[in-house]
């Protein structure tokens, strides 16, 4: 049996108690999804946005939706290692949002922070005006296999028109057991004029193989701006898709901040759609060891006129790692005076490693200025020879120069604590590596 | 800017001015395409019994094959079925023995293209196998070039007087398997140029082949094989047109080329069949499988192509740098108004050390075209040092037109450098009022601009070519943009 129909059949038993059963229209949602998946499967090397990545070893393994649990123990330390200090905070442990571990006191009026199952209840309306709203116009398994199985995820409304305290809200999805299946669906709604500044942190129990597939579908309203954290820690041997997809409305601007540092086979998908002066910044930074492959792809469709976008992504590959760079910027035939720029740079460092990088430019309007750049390469020998002029050892000095390659999409960062959170995670990745840090 | 707008009307409502047909009457198969087809073709030709064998497989193995989808062009269903796959001008049994034997009618068609034979012959210094539809009509120089012991013929004729530099070269740098479209014209494939340069020598005068679709209905599957020994050198020129018709014309060639140690092949073509109406009605589909394989230590490949015609064009002439310090270079123009669409780029794929590759490609696109560049840099894991410098640029013309880049670069080997940009533009309004200012015309101006944006590669291209190759973009482009 194949590792879709087991599935499929897996549904028949466990669709009833997902949440919204209760919802006809949800049901519909899903059973349709479910009907696209058993179509198509998971998607295929033969499909040319997935050239790259053969998620054939997720088909192999026969991942388990878990029953509702109490959390391990375990769960509090590994906890520890990711929270922000001074931060709303949401918690899901294993697909499910665990109420006891979330900090949700003083929230202002109209702001809503809680778990999808529980907005499905309270705000169905809500929930059913926005759910697959920006996912809808994706087209591949792993979309319609989280529709079809979300078990929970994230429901956040930021309200517009009132001064939202300066506190970013942090969302911290944790995989504890092995063999484990975690969907979450999220859905961020940020109304107009509002702004809100999100942390997603992705992790898991160390040395464990689990599946995360997470769907996020963010709405940023006219004026409103979002500017949105995803940290990928998973474990080494986790399998990860993400997928965030946006839309923005007029002169909305969506800053994405797009760290990927864990998991065995990773797929990061940012595609968000502007509107009229909409504005949108991707920044990514992938670094991966040992036989990690981690694949980023971004979609950037310029709809309307006089949208600005900025794409800057860095990947760092070592040892047997394959890193995947895809981006594409569409412009629209309305979208005149779009101003589009892309740039991926890419450190290979071992005889070993790989990167495959596709950078894509698909312009139908005439009066726009648009470009990308791709760099592949290694650690420039003149800088290397500098420090080493200077009597730092040359070991020292290649780690020093692949940690500034890395630090500069750290140092974008506009939230302190998650800056240092996020560079210490660096560091510790850096040694893992081998790589030498008592110049720090 | 209305002055710019009024020339961009004059420049859609421009005629194709190679539409010409010649009435000739033709040997033709009729149309369908089956074993029988493939063996009366070789039947047709000559062949010795290896080339049959050879087809057959290539038609057995093209019948188990998809057609390709993923290329950014949209085009109806072929109907392999309605084709002809051979075309050929009558001339009542023996091939003409000199130029002097050719229906002047034929003559007269180059004449009309612009190539004469014999002032060629006279005045440039050209040698010239002219192809049309699928026969080699004469092959001009050859004399000449017997004396320096290079050996310029069509295809067929090699086929049946170097039957083993043939079976050792043909198909070894592009498979019969190794795509639908080269796999179908490995089966059908009726007439080509065949050049072999032999060590050291450096060839004495440019070669050049002009291909023209003349006959309604067919497919024109030709074949190229250029093979340069050691320490030679030579320099290959290619032209292409068709006449108007209403329906479309299927061309699907393979271009192979070897080139062994210090070995260097110039290869440029000036591509210009017709492209369809305004409208997008008929017009050739232009798929072809251009490879060159550099296989000695420090060859060197260059493809050259300007690319005006064509409805569907969709090809990317590729170099295998397998050698050590080889080099590959690909520089193209590729220009698609009306309802044109191109997909077009290049493969350089890194095999040796030190391999150098130059990728210059500038894209215009004018009335409802889409224009594609797509290309592939792969770096494997031996070709330590390896070094690739990528430059796409594209123009638009006309708010309804596309210019697309997709790049693809894969690389295995950490001393490698990669690098690739790309722009996107229009002629800005300061550039032309720069000019208009300084009392340029506005037509004037924008020639010159769209003449400074195809520079780098217009001279990379031999004389004679590069003058037809402003000629083309003249008529295609002047005065359109604003």
């Amino acid at each position: 049996m194949s590792a879709v129909s087991q599935y499929v059949e897996e549904y028949r038993t466990i669709g009833a108690a997902l949440p919204g059963g209760h919802l006809p229209w949800l049901r519909e949602l899903r059973e349709r999804a479910l009907t696209q998946f058993s179509a198509g499967g998971f998607p295929s090397p033969r499909e040319e946005e997935w050239k790259y990545t053969n998620i054939s070893t997720i088909e192999k393994k026969r991942f388990r939706p878990l029953p509702i649990s109490e959390p391990s123990a375990a769960v509090e330390s590994w906890l520890k290692n990711y929270e922000l200090e001074d931060v709303w905070r949401l918690v899901l442990v294993d697909g499910r949002v665990a109420a006891d571990r979330c900090r949700l006191d003083g929230m202002p009026d109209g702001m809503i922070v809680c778990g999808l199952a529980e907005a499905l209840t309270k705000y169905p309306n809500l929930v059913q005006s926005h759910l697959g709203l920006a996912a809808g116009r994706e087209n591949h398994g792993f979309i319609h296999f989280n529709t079809a199985f979300f078990s929970d995820g994230a429901f956040v409304r930021a309200p517009g028109g009132q001064a939202l305290p300066k506190k970013p809200l942090q969302i911290i999805y944790l995989n504890s057991r092995p063999e484990s299946l975690a969907t979450v669906r999220n859905l961020i709604i940020v109304e107009p004029n509002a702004a809100l500044e999100l942390v997603e942190t992705y992790a898991g129990a160390d040395e464990q193989s689990y599946l995360s597939a997470a769907v996020t579908e963010v709405s940023i309203g006219e004026n409103a701006a979002l500017d949105l954290y995803k940290l990928q820690s998973e474990s080494t041997k986790a399998f990860h898709f993400g997928g965030t997809y946006v839309q923005q409305a007029r002169s909305a601007r969506f800053r994405h901040y797009n760290f990927s540092f864990g998991g065995l086979l990773v797929r990061n998908e940012v595609h968000t759609e502007l509107g009229h002066a909409a504005e949108c910044l991707l920044y990514g930074l992938f670094l991966a060891f040992g036989r990690q492959h981690v694949d980023n792809h971004t979609l950037i469709h310029h709809a309307q006129p006089f949208g600005i976008s900025r794409e800057i992504y860095k990947g760092i590959l070592d040892q047997r790692a394959r890193g995947v760079f895809q981006g594409r910027i569409v412009v629209h035939q309305d979208a005149q005076k779009t101003d589009a720029e892309m740039s991926n740079r890419n450190l290979l460092l071992s005889e070993n490693a790989e990167i495959d990088t596709k950078p894509q430019l698909e312009i139908y309007a005439d009066d726009v200025k648009c470009g990308h750049g791709v760099t592949v390469g290694q650690l420039d020998e003149n800088s290397v020879f500098f420090l080493q002029t200077r009597g730092i050892e040359e070991q020292a000095a290649r780690t020093m120069l692949t940690f500034a390659f890395a630090n500069e999409m750290v140092d974008r960062i506009r939230l302190d604590g998650l800056r240092g959170s996020v560079q210490a995670q660096l560091l510790a990745l850096f040694s893992k590596a081998n790589l030498h840090q008592e110049w720090l | 800017m209305a002055a710019s707008a009024e020339k961009l009307e004059r420049l859609i409502s421009q005629e194709y001015k190679q539409g010409f047909v010649t009435d000739l009457e033709t040997d033709s198969l009729p149309p369908g395409l089956s074993e029988d087809v493939v063996r009366a073709i070789s039947a047709k030709k000559d062949e010795p019994e290896f080339m049959l064998e050879w087809r057959l497989q290539a038609y057995r193995h093209w019948l188990t094959m998809k057609e390709p989808k993923w290329a950014f062009v949209h085009y109806g269903p072929i109907d392999y079925q309605a084709i002809s796959y051979y075309s050929a001008p009558k001339e009542g049994g023996d091939k003409p023995k000199s130029l002097g034997e050719v229906d002047p009618k034929l003559l007269e068609t180059y004449n009309k293209l612009g190539i004469p034979l014999y002032e060629q012959e006279r005045l440039a210094g050209v040698a010239v196998d002219a192809v049309f539809d699928s026969v080699s009509v004469a092959t001009t120089f050859k004399a000449k070039l017997a004396a320096a012991g290079v050996i310029f013929c069509s295809m067929s004729e090699a086929i049946r007087k170097y039957p083993q530099l043939v079976q050792q070269y043909l198909g070894s740098v592009v498979p019969p398997g190794d795509n639908f479209f080269a796999a179908l014209n490995s089966a059908v494939f009726s007439d080509g140029s065949f050049v072999f340069i032999p060590k050291g020598v450096r060839c004495p005068m440019e070669l050049s082949t002009y291909f023209r679709i003349n006959a309604a209905n067919t497919g024109q599957f030709e074949r190229t094989l250029i093979i340069a020994e050691e320490h030679s050198h030579v320099s290959y020129l290619e032209g292409c047109t068709a006449p108007m018709r209403d329906e479309n014309q299927l061309h699907a060639a393979v271009v192979e080329l070897v080139a062994l140690e210090n070995a260097e092949i110039k290869y440029s073509t000036v591509q210009n069949w017709y492209p369809g109406d305004e409208e997008g009605r008929g017009g050739i589909y232009n798929f072809v499988t251009k490879r060159g394989d550099c296989r000695g230590a420090n060859a060197k490949i260059s493809w050259t192509q300007v690319e005006t015609g064509s409805a569907i064009t969709w090809k990317y002439p590729s170099v295998v740098l397998r050698g050590d310090n080889a080099i590959g270079e690909f520089y193209s123009v590729a220009v698609t108004n009306h309802r044109q669409q191109a997909d077009t780029g290049t493969k350089m794929i890194h095999v040796g050390k030190n391999t150098r590759s130059t990728i210059l490609s500038k894209g215009i696109s004018a009335g409802h075209a889409q224009n594609t560049y797509r290309g592939l840099v792969k770096v494997l894991k031996g070709a330590e040092n390896a070094r690739n410098y990528t430059q796409c640029d594209s123009l638009l013309i006309g708010d309804k037109c596309g210019a697309h880049t997709f790049p693809y670069v894969e690389v295995r080997q950490p001393s490698a450098r990669v690098e690739h940009e790309a722009t996107t533009s229009k002629i800005s309004e300061d550039q032309l009022f720069f000019c208009t200012q300084r009392g340029i015309s506005a037509e004037d101006a924008v020639s010159m601009i769209v003449n400074g944006f195809c520079k780098q590669v217009f001279k990379e291209l031999p004389m004679e070519f590069a003058v037809e190759a402003q000629a083309l973009l003249g008529i295609s482009l002047e005065g359109s943009v604003g």
